[in-house]
């Protein structure tokens, strides 16, 4: 039988569940090799009693959960000597990390102990065909400030990588897969040199670093109007930007202004509503991922950077589209 | 008295960084460069410890010899000594090669009680460098550091921006590595005066053989990397198709749904 | 406007770039004069957006005929109402002209339309490597035809000059319709009245510009800026006129008072570097070479010393220097709501250390305050009238008035760089003689007999109706 390969993801427990990331790390994990190659694995930490066996039915062979009142908040330096034990004693190949906070920070410190090479930050992982490094994980990541794509390979074992969130699709959830959970027991409990002394959560919203934002402009009537915005974005997790003319008629606050004299934003998503889209404007935001524009005036300068535009009233048109993004969201359930 | 390192990047001007996607190549010369900005915040944390509590301290570069500029810089600003980590056997280190270089550099200039650095460098983005030193040098770690609460003798408490959700206080015993974020503080500007005294400031010069014992060559440079770049791509320039509907909701509505069930 | 003429300038310019209702029009009416002092525009106005010189020329065509006024737009960045009509006009909005023709290197010049934006200027010549263009009025949405109409200035007027240093040709519509080409790529032409000069600067009142020639120059690498502090406006001024003569030539010297920078700092989240002293210089350092940096930065340090500098901070990351200009560019936010009136006064730069501090004590003794920013080496003042309890003080002529005779006092001007505009027309005999405004009036009849173009700008010429 042809020899399969062994990659285990490091999945974490984020507000008392498995972050999202592993999903799409498995569905990844599992198309690297032809079918039925891949041998996923996944190792988790915390305490308590976290729903784990979601990870077997998204494609997880095996998912090993190590339990103890130790791990109830992450610390690096305990994380790592167990998860550096685990890897020692298992061999996995590959070792797959989201790359979320605690990723970015475990990650270096266990490929250092490991002294194996660690690639961060991947948007996309393929097994190189290139002679010399054929059969490698060739890890592909963004650098230079998202301008330039490097493909990497390790030389070391295992290979490892630390992986964007919401780079792949999450793999699909079956429910007859088999649920095999091992919970064992850690290596270590105790690590001298950090105390972990409080935690606690704190929310803070600023539009510089919210990935969709639903903005208004001249064609926003009075104050009240900005609820529309506000429901749209709401729906899509962003926030409200104005252009400079709603501030400039106290319609809204300087903070929430986007432009060249106000906030520079780079969202994944930029709804432009009764946006004309003055220079002033389109320096502030031209940067976004997905434009899409709504403006009566069919020669607004904002439809010519826009990926979508509709010619329209955006007090007819804004409803529909929050109507169809509720239906998304029941879609996506 | 006690010893603050902070390890330093000399990055290019990103604003003036030029990509040619047809050759896939980045041309950084007619890029100056700088200190990395994220660094910035690092070496200000070192410099507000020491109006606290009287430390010294020493920022390290490793880079190309022209990188001095850079530490002059970091003199301005209120370093004590500046060290060069310079060799040509360094060149084409990885995170893994250049920590081990910056640890064996960090011991080699003295036993340090806390170092810092900045929450990653713009032009390489990898934020590995800072808890592989730590582990090299077996100290505990902390990163996404925006509140440095206080120093004692043997501790020094932080607060960690955001672990798996949550925000972290952490009491970390000295010697530790501590990787700041942007909100930690604001740098401050270097006085002029400051800033002209830096141009003759000295600069300690470390190559490999000043490292004997702390590191071998084949732990740093080309052959202490694991990892290898095998290509870059530079993509292209995005280019809005711009598609335009009028009367017809239902399109519209059709078109966008793909953009808008990516971001839910 | 009536339905004819409406499918005439639908017919030239094409069904989506004319607007009649009164809501999208309403985005092309005002600069960025402040809200109480604005002119009020003309509702009955449309907005045509051609993309040609041609289609300039068949609007302007039109509206002789018809005997209809024009008022072209460009950025709308204008701080004297230039851009708003006060009759019911066509408005050209010139943002579809907005292609960059040639960038020359060998002749180093750039040839635009004029509806090309700094922004996308500055763009473009990134790409070109060590070429730049130095003039910058602050937003750099403003755009070309609209940087030549008003002869925009700056905050590097002290090294570069203003927009007429730079302009080399243009292409304008006359108000028959008709197209002429001013200048070119020469730098010497000496053949008859030059035109074009007196284009520059003529706020869309003698003819249209389409299409601009710039000079371009050689970018230079090393630059940093220089923050430093003074107990008294009088001692920050002293030392500009110490720093320029010591030969050390910045690319700006920028005034603000300390208020205005610690609030404006706050307002935008960003930190103020020198904290004593009330009065704060920026001087902006631009050089070819990182020794010739220095040396102007040692002597610099120098002045700041023998002028008994509170503080002086140095900004060399392109992050701290463009940080210290947001905050010396983003000051009106933070007046906006304060003030009645903001003025544009310039005197000889030896005469600001005197003409600051009797601004100063003038409206002390109205018991108010000003705020003061400057481009202080090229004697540039903005200073403003503040409301009173949210009200316009009654003695707001007669401090206006004492102001300007101030201001003559030192042989100033009422206007160093925003123009005349709407909001001065009534200014401008105070400082011109009788016989200067009636040569005015000829050129005006000469270019524009029935006054189509932007009329009530710059003169008080009535249209027959």
């Amino acid at each position: 039988m042809e020899q399969r390969h062994k990659i285990l993801i490091l999945a974490e427990l984020c507000e008392g569940g498995v972050h999202k990331v592993a999903y799409e790390l498995i569905g990844k994990a599992l198309e690297l090799y032809p079918s039925g190659k891949s041998v996923v694995e996944c190792l988790i930490l915390g305490n308590g009693e976290p729903d784990v066996a979601e990870l077997c039915r998204r494609g997880a062979e095996t998912v090993y959960y190590m339990k103890d009142p130790a791990f109830e908040e992450p610390e690096e330096q305990l994380y790592k000597e167990n998860i550096c034990a685990f890897i020692r004693e298992h061999e996995p190949e590959i070792v797959l990390i989201g790359a979320t906070s605690l990723g970015r920070s475990l990650g270096p410190r266990i490929a250092a102990a490991l002294r194996t090479g660690l690639t961060a930050d991947c948007t996309q992982l393929q097994i190189s065909t290139e002679e010399k490094t054929a059969g490698k994980l060739e890890q592909i990541r963004p650098a230079f400030s998202d301008n330039i794509l490097a493909h990497i390979v390790t030389g070391t074992m295992p290979q490892m990588a630390t992986v964007r969130y919401k780079e792949f699709p999450e793999a699909v959830s079956d429910k007859s897969r088999e649920v095999n959970i091992k919970v064992i027991k850690p290596y270590r409990t105790e690590v001298s040199g950090c105390r972990i002394t409080r935690v606690y959560r704190e929310l803070q919203e600023n539009i510089q670093d919210a990935q969709v934002i639903v903005a208004g402009g001249r064609g926003i009537r009075k104050k009240e109007d900005l609820a529309l915005l506000k429901e749209l974005a709401d729906l899509l997790g962003g926030q409200v930007g104005v252009s400079r003319a709603l501030v400039d008629a106290g319609l809204a606050g300087s903070s929430m202004q986007v432009g060249y004299s106000g906030n520079r934003v780079k969202p994944a998503l930029y709804i432009a509503c009764g946006i004309s889209g003055a220079p002033q404007h389109l320096a502030g935001m031209k940067e976004s991922d997905v434009v899409i524009a709504v403006n009566t005036d069919p020669s607004a300068p904002i439809f010519s950077i826009c990926d979508y535009g509709y010619v329209g009233d955006l007090y007819q048109i804004l409803p529909q589209m929050i109507e169809d993004v509720k239906a998304w969201k029941g879609e996506e359930k | 008295m006690k010893h603050i390192f902070v390890l330093i990047k000399e990055v290019p001007d990103m604003t003036r960084v030029k990509f040619d996607s047809e050759k896939g190549t980045v041309n950084r010369n007619s890029a100056d460069a700088e200190m990395n900005p994220f660094d910035l915040n690092a070496l200000q944390a070192a410099v507000d410890l020491k109006q606290i509590c009287g430390c010294q301290v020493t920022a390290v570069i490793m880079g190309p010899p022209k990188a001095e500029k850079s530490l002059k810089d970091a003199f301005a600003r209120g370093a004590d000594r500046c060290v060069l980590v310079t060799d040509a056997k360094f060149g084409g280190s990885d995170t893994l090669a250049t920590s081990r270089t910056l640890a064996a550099a960090v011991k080699k200039m003295g036993k340090p009680d806390l170092i810092l650095c900045g929450e990653k460098s713009v032009d390489g983005d990898t934020a590995q460098v800072g808890a592989e030193v730590a582990e090299r040098m077996g100290i505990p770690h902390s990163y996404y550091v925006e509140e440095i609460c206080g120093m004692s003798e043997k501790e020094v408490t932080v607060r960690v921006e955001d672990l798996s959700g949550k925000k972290q206080e952490r009491v970390m015993t000295l010697p530790a590595l501590l990787s700041v974020t942007k909100n930690i503080n604001f740098p401050q500007m270097p006085t002029l005066k400051r800033k002209l005294e830096s141009l003759d400031a000295e600069i300690i010069r470390l190559k490999l053989a000043d490292l004997e014992g702390l590191l071998t060559e084949e732990e740093t440079g080309f052959k202490g990397s694991p990892t290898k770049v095998l290509k870059i791509e530079v993509p292209r320039m995005k280019t809005r198709d711009s598609k335009i509907f009028r009367e017809s909701y239902g399109e519209f509505s059709a078109a966008i749904r793909g953009a808008m069930k990516e971001v839910l | 406007m009536n339905r004819q003429i409406i499918e005439k300038l639908t017919g030239i310019v094409g069904r989506d770039y004319l607007l009649t209702d009164r809501q999208q029009v309403s985005a092309y009416l005002y600069d960025q004069v402040e809200i109480p002092l604005r002119p009020k525009a003309s509702e009955g106005c449309v907005v045509v957006k051609p993309a040609s010189t041609e289609e300039v020329s068949a609007i302007v065509s039109l509206a002789s005929q018809e005997n209809i006024p024009v008022v072209v737009r460009g950025g709308g960045t204008g701080l004297c109402g230039a851009a708003t009509p006060v009759y019911d006009s066509i408005i050209i909005s010139m943002e579809r002209m907005n292609h960059i023709l040639e960038i020359d290197e060998k002749n180093m010049m750039a040839v635009m339309e004029a509806g090309v934006t700094l922004a996308d200027l500055l763009e473009e010549l990134e790409g070109h490597e060590g070429i730049g263009f130095p003039v910058h009025p602050g937003d750099e949405g403003a755009q070309m035809g609209g940087m030549v109409s008003t002869n925009a200035g700056g905050a590097r007027a002290v090294r570069h000059g203003i927009m007429r240093n730079h302009i080399k040709g243009i292409k304008v519509v006359l108000a028959d319709g008709s197209v002429l080409s001013l200048g070119g790529k020469l730098l010497k032409d000496n053949a008859g009245y030059n035109l074009m000069h007196l284009i520059i600067g003529s706020e869309g009142t003698l003819a249209i510009v389409t299409e601009v020639t710039l000079r371009i120059y050689p970018e230079e690498k090393y630059t940093a800026s220089i923050v430093a502090s003074f107990d008294t406006i009088e001692e920050a001024s002293s030392a500009v006129l110490d720093v320029v003569k010591s030969g050390v030539s910045p690319l700006a010297v920028e005034y603000q008072d300390k208020k205005l920078n610690l609030e404006t700092a706050e307002l935008l989240g960003l930190h103020w570097p020198v904290k004593e002293g009330s009065a704060d210089l920026i001087i902006i350092l631009s050089e070819k070479t990182e020794t010739a940096l220095y040396d102007n930065c040692r002597a610099i340090d120098q002045i700041c010393d023998r002028h008994h500098a509170r503080e002086a901070m140095f900004a060399g990351t392109k992050q701290e220097e463009a940080d210290v200009l947001a905050i010396r560019s983003g000051s009106y936010d933070v007046i906006k709501d304060d003030i009645y009136h903001s003025f544009d006064m310039a005197v000889p730069p030896s005469s600001m250390p005197e003409f600051l501090g009797e601004l100063w004590r003038l409206v002390d003794s109205y018991d108010t305050r000003t705020n003061i920013t400057a481009h202080i080496a090229d004697g540039n003042v903005h200073n403003d009238i503040l409301l009173v309890d949210g009200k316009v003080p009654d003695y707001h002529r007669e401090l206006q008035e004492k102001m300007y005779q101030l201001c003559f006092s030192y042989h100033g001007t009422i206007t160093g760089e925003h123009g005349i505009g709407k909001l001065r027309v009534g200014d401008l005999p105070l400082q011109k003689s009788p016989r200067e405004m009636e040569l005015m009036e000829q050129i005006k009849k000469v270019f524009d007999p029935k006054c189509i173009l932007n009329p009530g700008t710059v003169l008080r010429s009535q249209r027959e109706e």
